[in-house]
Formats: C-alpha cells, sequence, structure tokens
C-alpha cells in the first residue's frame, strides 16, 4: 500500500520517548525512498503513455491523469514523512550539540544511534554553536537553570581524579565524594552525569 | 561646604548609576520575559546587551576585588549572587533567540523583517545552521529522491510557494501586562475606523492590566513597548 513504510519510520520515531533517539533506520528510510523512485517512474510511464495517446498531459482528465496524480501525492506524502523523520531527529541532535557538543565527546551509548551523517551535523552544529559564542566571548550553554545560590552540593558519580583545577580550588574528585562547588563551575560535569546536584 | 557640595554630587551620580543600572536590569527582564514568551524571534537588543555586559564586567572586577581584599565575604557572595543572576538573564536571553533561530532558521533567512532583527552573530549562526542542516538533509534523504522532489523548502517543484518552511504560530495566545495606556484595541486587531461607535468589542488597557490576547493582533504593541507579555 502507497506510504505505509514511511508511516512506520514516522511512527517509530513517535514512539520513541521524548527527546531519546533509536538507533537511526537506514534500511526502512532507504525502502521508502525506492518507493519514492518506483511512483516517479509509474508517474512518467504514465504521462509518455497519455502523450503517446496524443492527450495534452496538463489539461486532460482521464484515468491515466488521476493515476499520475496518486502516485506524485503519494510521493510527496513519502518525503514529508522522510523529512519529518530525519527532522525531528536533528532536533534532538541539535539539543545534544546545546548540552553535550560544546565540550566533550559523545558518549558512545548515544553516538550508535546515529547514522554518519548525522554524526556529522552533530560536529557541524556544535561548531556552528561555538563559533556563535566565541565571538561574543560569552558562554551561553552554562546557567541552564536560574540561580538560587552560586554554590550548590554535588556528589561525584564517576571519578574523576584530582586533575580538574575549577575557577577557585581544586579538590579530589573521587567517585561518591561530595562538594561544595560553584555552580557554574559544576554545570558542565552534571550535565554529562559525572555528578549530581543534591538537594537538600 | 564647597567639599561638602562635591560629595553631595558625587552621592548623586552614585544615585544616578544605581537608578540606571536598575532600569537596565529591568528592560533585560523585559527583554528577556517577551521574547521567551512570544512565538517569532523580536528585535535583538543591541544596545541593552552591551550596557549588560559592560555592567556585567564591572561586576566581576568588584566580585573580584572583594575577594582579594578579603572583605567581608557575606558582601561578596551577595554581590556574586546579583552578578549570577544577572548572567543568568543576559545568556537565557540569548539562549531563547538561538534556539528560536534553531527551529525557524530558513523562515527567518528568507524573510527580510525576521532578517534585520538578528544580531550580527546570528545572522552568521543562522547562515551556518541553514548550510549545515541542508548538507545533513541533502546527504541523507533529498539526495535519493527524483530530480524534482530536491528542493529543502518545497515538496517538489510544482510547489509555488515555500511549503516545507516550519513557520511560527502567530495565532497563539499570550499572556500580555499593559505598561502604558493604549489606544482602544479590538481583538481581532482591526484599526480603529469609522464604524468605531457601532463596535462594543473594544477594549482599553491601563497600565499593570493583564490580558490573554491573540499574538498577532497586537505584535505592533508589543514592539512599541505597550504591552509587555509574561
Amino acid at each position: 500500500m502507497h506510504g505505509r513504510k514511511a508511516y512506520q519510520l514516522v511512527k517509530e520515531f513517535a514512539g520513541s520517548e521524548k527527546g531519546h533517539l533509536k538507533i537511526f533506520n537506514d534500511e526502512l528510510l532507504e525502502r521508502v525512498a525506492e518507493e519514492c523512485n518506483e511512483h516517479r517512474n509509474a508517474l512518467q510511464s504514465l504521462i509518455r503513455k497519455m502523450q503517446e495517446e496524443g492527450l495534452e498531459v496538463q489539461t486532460a482528465r482521464n484515468a491515466d491523469h488521476y493515476g499520475a496524480l496518486v502516485h506524485h501525492l503519494s510521493l510527496i506524502r513519502n518525503k514529508r514523512c522522510l523529512m519529518a523523520y530525519v527532522y525531528n531527529r536533528a532536533e534532538i541532535i541539535r539539543d545534544l550539540a546545546w548540552k553535550v557538543g560544546l565540550l566533550h565527546e559523545l558518549p558512545c551509548e548515544i553516538k550508535e544511534k546515529f547514522s554518519d551523517s548525522e554524526e556529522q551535523y552533530f560536529k557541524d552544529h556544535s561548531k556552528s554553536l561555538k563559533m556563535y559564542m566565541s565571538q561574543l566571548s560569552l558562554d551561553v550553554n552554562v546557567d541552564m537553570v536560574p540561580p538560587k545560590d552560586p554554590y550548590i552540593k554535588v556528589r561525584v558519580l564517576e571519578d574523576l581524579g584530582s586533575g580538574i583545577i575549577l575557577s577557585d580550588k581544586s579538590a579530589n574528585f573521587a567517585s561518591h565524594s561530595m562538594h561544595f562547588l560553584k555552580r557554574t563551575d559544576a554545570e558542565q560535569y552534571i550535565a554529562r552525569g559525572l555528578m549530581e546536584e543534591l538537594i537538600s | 561646604m564647597a567639599s561638602g557640595a562635591g560629595e553631595w554630587s558625587a552621592e548623586q551620580i552614585d544615585d544616578y548609576e544605581t537608578l540606571i543600572s536598575t532600569t537596565d536590569v529591568e528592560l533585560l527582564k523585559r527583554a528577556w520575559r517577551n521574547e521567551k514568551a512570544s512565538p517569532e524571534i523580536l528585535p535583538f537588543e543591541e544596545a541593552l546587551v552591551k550596557r549588560a555586559k559592560e555592567q556585567i564586567q564591572l561586576m566581576e572586577e568588584t566580585v573580584d576585588d572583594f575577594a582579594e581584599s578579603g572583605h567581608d565575604p557575606l558582601i561578596a557572595s551577595l554581590y556574586q549572587m546579583d552578578l549570577d543572576r544577572a548572567q543568568f538573564l543576559l545568556r537565557s536571553y540569548l539562549r531563547v533567540r538561538l534556539q528560536k533561530i534553531e527551529k525557524f532558521m530558513f523562515h527567518i533567512w528568507k524573510m527580510d523583517t525576521y532578517r534585520n532583527r538578528l544580531s550580527i552573530e546570528e545572522e552568521k549562526f543562522t547562515e551556518r545552521c541553514i548550510r549545515d542542516i541542508g548538507k545533513y538533509l541533502e546527504e541523507t534523504v533529498l539526495s535519493k529522491l527524483p530530480d524534482n522532489y530536491q528542493s529543502v523548502l518545497k515538496q517538489s517543484i510544482i510547489s509555488e510557494e515555500d511549503d516545507m518552511v516550519p513557520e511560527p504560530q502567530l495565532d497563539t495566545f499570550v499572556v500580555a501586562k499593559c505598561e502604558r495606556a493604549t489606544r482602544p484595541l479590538y481583538l481581532d486587531g482591526s484599526r480603529q475606523s469609522a464604524s468605531f461607535d457601532s463596535r462594543d468589542d473594544h477594549f482599553q488597557m491601563v497600565p499593570g492590566d493583564l490580558c490573554i490576547l491573540r499574538y498577532r493582533p497586537f505584535q505592533e504593541e508589543l514592539m512599541s513597548g505597550n504591552i509587555s507579555l509574561v
């Protein structure tokens, strides 16, 4: 049936948890693209047939015209579904670029869900954001929540060692240790899931 | 006496400066709220952002001075808190704008009215965004489609308008607060006309009024600063 595969593709995206990506479904996407080309071929052969019959393609309203129209509309619908799938994934990728892309490599659990061009897009977009910030000489990716107190209590979730020097001190950030840090310093580690904020 | 008069004027200058700084914070807050609540991108508050950045820098120096001189740490942390808030406001303002650009980049780029609302940096950012996503969509989908269906902006070559561009929904509802008394307004946004008396659905807002309005008809009121969004 026309458009069913494309619908499956969109449904797959819509079915995943909000803000989470599933593995890029290359296979289905290729199949939909193939279907598009089949539609195009069918469309063209119908138009050729009309021309051979000596009909004016623009104005003739016979069965072939409507056949061609259905192929055209199916093709457009498939395109919209494909674009919706890819574009909505791009939105999540951009969101990730904001959260982690500016500072660090992506964790591999997320990376393996990307297609190659998605990974490239992630890098490109992170670069664009970085460039904007360097032009402005202001980091816009910190301070994501309105500040209450300049200092927050955090617990280290993964061993970070003592190599990290924050703006006002350095400490041994061993796993499970608790610290009282400047919020701006801690935020980037919280975003990467290396620390968690302790809310008393 | 002369020196006394001098002190006075210095204090007056101080007063003046604090006044200016509070208003700037208020202005930034309002710009930020408007930007957050409005569905479309608003003109960039260039002068305001510049002033805010300068003041933040000044504050940073003050805080550093306090930290170095070992001044009362409580005062220092109060300054720090104030500084953090100002920085959050500025960053959030710029961030909201960037996110809108990401969402509606094609739309913003093709409409001059929107394009002129961007700062130079934002314009560059938009350009890069469009290039990047264009490349990405091309690689992933468009290059696999038949010739006449490869445009990013149009569904197919026979579409007369760009029918694949996400646009902001201007008919959404916003909560508006009145800053200055407005002229009589109509809910559908039509201007005062000859039939003014015959219509009874007009209303006038006075400062402090809160109304829930459709965004589109009241764009102008927002731009002129008569109302602000909450």
